[in-house]
């Protein structure tokens, strides 16, 4: 393989840059702290196990999340070395192969489809927290009534209507692209280092709140907070021997480090070559642990135990993250002292979340169009908001129809695994371990311990390839079947797919013109 | 609570404050760098 220099550096155009060390990791820390740390894994940790979970979850970060983290961290600095900050021009520096760039389109095809329904998603928790804000939604009183407010806000109720939920979407897409019009250093580094303070302290508000509601009815003295921690934490070992558990910890892993997506590769692709990333994708990595294991393992669940019981609480983790988000908190606030604020703060803190991961998403296409086809930023994001809006009608209009559940399987699910693994083989295999870890260790402020190498070489793409084939097998062929699809939602799921053939095709179409444009 | 669920839960939270506190400690104790 010949190798690469990075003497095309002097043609590429000068790319932003982060403004400090801590603001890079706030930012990759940001994309990775979403609804799922204060949602999913709780959830999670309480269907596979409880203590027992972390087990799995602890040997998955350590062979999995982190290894991915720096690889991702190392690939993308490569790439800006060169210019490009999207994943199908960095695949074509590390291995010159013509089908290459066109596996790294998911690299943008990915965070595309996953923006175009978490914006929708993210400006709920907006609503919300204006919603808690005027007392409405405190108002209902029980988990019907709030079910049927949720249905109502989304227009999926009898006679209601999308107006409320459009302006919120209208208003949380517009603050999107005008932090994203702003750039790197004055957009994205900005908002992460005043809104990821600011989501932890409230992070830290409601956890202490949650921590201290003691028995809130002194007639059923077992419903307690204590008790509540224990339903979360109490091990059931026998699940180790389970492994859909090991599985399901190493998902979580996966999905909250917002790993194998394409974001890290592009945040990371506007440092300089010199620059640490083994230290900073370390920090990035703990400040999204603190979040889940920390605050998101002592609101949520214990305090549904607190106040449903054991078997309202099973019955709140088994009805998912959004109905214990949307329905199962609010009606909690609503039973304590100061419930607006703290709803408030709940909802306000979901939706910071939401905005630094949302932002991240949407830069790897900001950064194809801006590296190769050489726009500057404003108009570069200009064209991703136009693309971007239209491109988001169908989640938020036939929402009732699964399209946003197809959306969220193809970009966020299979594309995340796919793409994971065909980084991790390229960088350790293709262009070779002992350049991979040269690269990982230039400007490194911390030496990665030489056992690293055999897992990134062996361990990390074993457990890609064993998550692939898995989720394969289990997930991707019913889906791709369509099983348990209704007859009415059928069209629209057709649609979406079609949809998404034709979105991928066009950024593929692109990034052909934009490669033979370069080459002349 | 019983005492796994507290062994499980406090080495979880020592692990991943100790990691959070070292590496804060290690970006932070050199002066803010402009990349």
């Amino acid at each position: 393989m010949a190798e690469q220099k990075p003497r095309d550096l002097s043609r590429a155009q000068p790319r932003e840059k982060w403004g400090t060390k801590l603001g890079i990791i706030m930012a990759v820390a940001g994309s990775a702290v979403g609804l799922g740390n204060f949602l999913r894994f709780p959830v999670q940790a309480a269907q596979n196990g409880g203590g027992a979970f972390m087990i799995p979850y602890f040997i998955s970060f350590l062979l999995l999340g982190i290894p991915l983290m720096w690889i991702e961290w190392a690939i993308g600095r490569y790439g800006g070395l060169f210019g490009h900050g999207s994943a199908p021009f960095i695949f074509d520096k590390l291995w010159k192969n013509r089908a290459l760039k066109y596996l790294g389109v998911i690299g943008i095809f990915g965070p595309v489809v996953i923006f175009i329904y978490y914006t929708y998603i993210e400006s709920w928790l907006l609503g919300y927290a204006f919603f808690a804000i005027t007392g409405k939604l405190l108002a209902f009183t029980t988990p019907s009534a709030m079910k049927n407010f949720l249905l109502a806000y989304q227009g999926l109720a009898p006679g209601s209507n999308l107006w409320t939920a459009y302006i919120f979407f209208l208003i949380t897409f517009a603050v999107n692209i005008w932090i994203l019009y702003r750039g790197i250093k004055g957009g994205i580094e900005w908002l992460c280092n005043w809104a990821m303070p600011v989501l932890f302290t409230f992070g830290i508000i409601v956890m202490i709140r949650v921590l201290t509601l003691g028995a809130p009815n002194p007639q059923i003295p077992d419903w307690n907070i204590l008790n509540g921690l224990g339903f979360l934490w109490n091990p059931d070992f026998s699940v180790l021997a389970n492994s859909k558990v090991w599985l399901a910890a190493a998902g979580q892993i996966f999905f909250t480090l917002s790993v194998g997506i394409g974001c890290i590769l592009t945040y990371a692709s506007y440092l300089s070559h010199g620059d640490d990333v083994v230290l900073s994708g370390l920090s990035a990595a703990s400040t999204n642990e603190f979040a889940e294991v920390i605050l998101g393992g002592s609101i949520v669940i214990p305090a549904a135990f607190a106040f449903l019981g054991p078997i309202g609480a099973t019955q709140a983790a088994q009805s998912g993250a959004f109905n214990l988000g949307f329905v199962t908190m609010p009606l909690i606030f609503g039973r304590i002292p100061l419930g607006e604020v703290f709803a408030l703060l709940w909802f306000a803190l979901l939706f910071l979340a939401g905005i630094t991961s949302s932002v991240s998403l949407a830069e790897p296409a900001i950064a194809f169009v801006r590296d190769e086809f050489k726009l500057d930023r404003k108009k570069s994001v200009l064209i991703f908001a136009v693309a971007t809006f239209l491109l988001c009608q169908p989640a938020i209009f036939f929402l009732g129809h699964g399209v946003v559940d197809e959306l969220d399987f193809w970009g966020g699910t299979f594309a995340l695994v796919l793409f994971a693994t065909i980084e991790t083989i390229l960088f350790v295999w293709v262009f070779g371990m002992d350049k991979a870890w040269e690269e990982m260790h230039r400007g490194a402020e911390l030496n990665i311990p030489r056992f690293y190498r055999f897992i990134m070489k062996y361990i990390t793409p074993a457990f890609l390839l064993f998550i692939l084939g898995f989720w394969f097998i289990q997930q991707a062929l019913p889906t791709l079947m369509m099983k348990g699809v209704s007859a009415e939602n059928l069209p629209f799921i057709l649609a979406t797919r079609i949809g998404l053939v034709l979105l991928f095709l066009a950024i593929a179409i692109l990034v052909r013109i934009a490669y033979y444009r370069r080459k002349e | 609570m019983n005492l796994w669920g507290w062994l499980f839960m406090l080495s979880s939270w020592g692990l991943i404050l100790g990691l959070t506190v070292f590496c804060f400690y290690r970006v932070l104790i050199e002066p803010a760098e402009e990349l």
